[in-house]
């Protein structure tokens, strides 16, 4: 039996860690101040999938980017490797809510971008993002620029413009919200598939309390605004053993699933909190 | 024998993309001939349309003339291009740069172009090096205003995503901002061809003695209706050819390709 990740790690330094963090954003003209994050702590070790669900505005994209080194913290600190994070990095790769691709690329330049960048051969280049291409199901859309798209191929692509170039961590922030539900499930089963064969590290905000017990090592479900941990669940069966299949009828993943909905719920429903 | 009028696509977009617009020059040709035939003026208030057409053959400095304005056109409106989108690139991702320039951005679009005109020939002498100057003039700030407005509103999420593969901020630079800003800029670039054109004719007009503002003002001394209408169509007829076959494939090349605007033009 391998050891479940998160489990015996003492030795191994955390990928991530995030110390007492908190964030409030200050409109320059109004001067008021939105607070978003409170005292957030996490660890999140090598090859650790963290699942973030909690309720709309309650600061998930707010803690993406600051561990994607776009906003630094108000108070407290965000690591990465040991390191503090100062400004945004190769080995954070990042999908973005708000897709990031651009209009003037096709599709295959989209995603060859990043290879590009760092000065990656050509041929290798071709070979990464031809086999990227088919793995998300781009195939023939290659010359395509993103407005000849639809809605769900321009999320794929987002993905892939991430994921070829290999970072180390990826920070997801809802990339397959946009997809229909089929697609959605076949490429949830597919980055599965993909992170437990590569062990990368993975941080993946969703509104899907399902998705997240799917997906997730663990479940960090949020309070509404200011986001605090309000409870970090614990998903029974290891990654590799998952399938939608599997999730239909396992009690344990179906017991999660309403845990963590109950967690959300409450948190959706009525901001000041009545829990249970 | 039928004739089919609801024509086939391609047909159809000949017909949308050449004929429609050459109808309303057709009509007014139509008119001035009218005007000449009933009420026959003198040739020096209006000639017919014919010997207007027929001017530039038989006037030897014609094309010297033309020439002249377009190369100080050219070369004006390539200095105003590269440094209005050099500068406005620095002014859109620098406030302080922008803050500098800003004031003196407005001030000098409040002075029209042609205020310059009696200036720059206290400073450059009549001829070439000062029509170039008006020109640089005419284009350089909304060439520089619409980049530093383009550059601003590219989303910060491209950005961002950017510098999450590794990218400096040059590589920022080339591959975002200035891709991302293009729409605006080539606004900039289409008004800015267009009053730089308009700035020849009038810093010709008085301070040089070759081009087409030049010649037209020569020939008013020589009552030559005829080359003056001729000169006046010709400002015109350029000024559209530059737009259509300058710019406009240019616009379609990129941003319309990128979707990122309307099919226009
Ligand atoms: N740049 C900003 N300036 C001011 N306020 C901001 C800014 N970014 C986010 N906020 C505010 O911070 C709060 C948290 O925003 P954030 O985007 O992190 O929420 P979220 O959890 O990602 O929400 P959603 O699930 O809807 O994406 C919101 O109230 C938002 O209005
Ligand atoms: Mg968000």
């Amino acid at each position: 039996m391998t050891v479940p990740t998160g489990g015996a790690a003492q030795a191994a330094p955390p990928t991530i860690s995030v110390e007492g963090l908190s964030h409030s954003f200050t409109d320059p003209q109004t001067r008021k101040t939105v607070h978003a994050l409170d005292d957030v702590n996490l660890e999140i070790l090598p090859g650790d999938f963290v699942t973030v669900v909690g309720p709309s505005g309650c600061g998930k994209t707010t803690l993406l980017n600051i561990l994607a080194g776009f906003i630094r913290p108000s108070a407290g600190k965000a690591f990465v490797n040991g390191r503090a994070i100062e400004r945004p990095g190769a080995d954070r790769g990042v999908v973005f809510q708000e897709l990031a691709i651009l209009p003037w690329r096709t599709v295959y330049r989209n995603i060859a971008h990043g290879l590009e960048i760092q000065g990656v051969a050509k041929p290798e280049i071709d070979e990464r993002v031809n086999r990227m291409t088919s793995l998300v199901g781009l195939e023939g859309f290659e010359g395509h620029y993103p407005h000849q798209l639809s809605g769900g191929m321009r999320q794929r692509v987002a993905v892939a413009r991430t994921w070829v170039s290999d970072p180390e961590i990826i920070l997801m922030d809802e990339p397959f919200a946009a997809v229909d539900a089929m697609t959605r499930l076949t490429l949830q089963e597919e980055l599965n598939d993909l992170t437990v064969r590569t062990g990368k590290t993975v941080f993946f905000i969703t509104h899907s309390v399902e998705e997240a017990v799917f997906l997730g090592d663990r479940v960090m479900a949020l309070s509404a605004r200011p986001g605090r941990i309000k409870e970090e669940v614990h998903v029974p069966v290891p990654r590799a053993e998952r399938s939608w299949e599997r999730m239909s009828h396992d009690e344990a993943l179906q017991d999660t699933v309403e845990h963590v909905l109950s967690l959300v719920r409450g948190e959706a429903v009525e901001p000041t909190g009545q829990d249970g | 024998m039928t004739t089919i009028s609801a024509a086939s696509p391609p047909i159809g977009r000949t017909v949308k993309k050449w004929l429609l617009p050459a109808v309303p020059f057709a009509i007014l040709v139509a008119l001035w001939g009218l005007a000449v035939l009933l009420f026959d003026p003198p040739v020096g208030v209006l000639p017919s349309p014919a010997l207007v057409f027929e001017a530039p053959f038989n006037s030897d400095p014609y094309l010297a003339n033309v020439g002249a304005s377009v190369q100080r056109l050219i070369l004006g409106f390539l200095v105003a291009a590269s440094t209005g989108v050099v500068v406005g690139v620095a002014a859109g991702l620098s406030k302080p740069i922008a803050e500098f320039l800003g004031p003196l951005t407005t001030f000098m679009n409040a002075l029209s172009g042609i205020a310059w005109i009696p200036l720059a020939v206290a400073w450059f002498g009549p001829g070439t090096g000062m029509v170039v100057f008006i020109v640089w003039n005419a284009a350089f700030f909304l060439v520089f205003g619409n980049t530093m407005l383009g550059v601003r509103l590219v989303p910060d999420v491209l950005q961002n995503g950017l510098l999450t593969l590794g990218a400096s901020r040059m590589d920022v630079i080339r591959q975002v901002i200035v891709p991302g800003a293009m729409p605006y800029i080539m606004s900039g670039l289409r008004s800015g061809l267009g009053f730089g054109w308009r700035a020849v004719i009038a810093a010709e007009l008085v301070g040089a003695s070759l081009g087409l503002g030049a010649w037209i003002f020569e020939q008013q001394e020589f009552s030559r209706m005829d080359n003056i209408m001729a000169g006046a169509l010709t400002i015109g007829v350029i000024g559209m050819v530059m737009d259509r076959w300058l710019l406009a494939p240019l616009e379609r090349r990129t941003i319309e390709r990128w979707g990122m605007v309307g099919s226009a033009s």
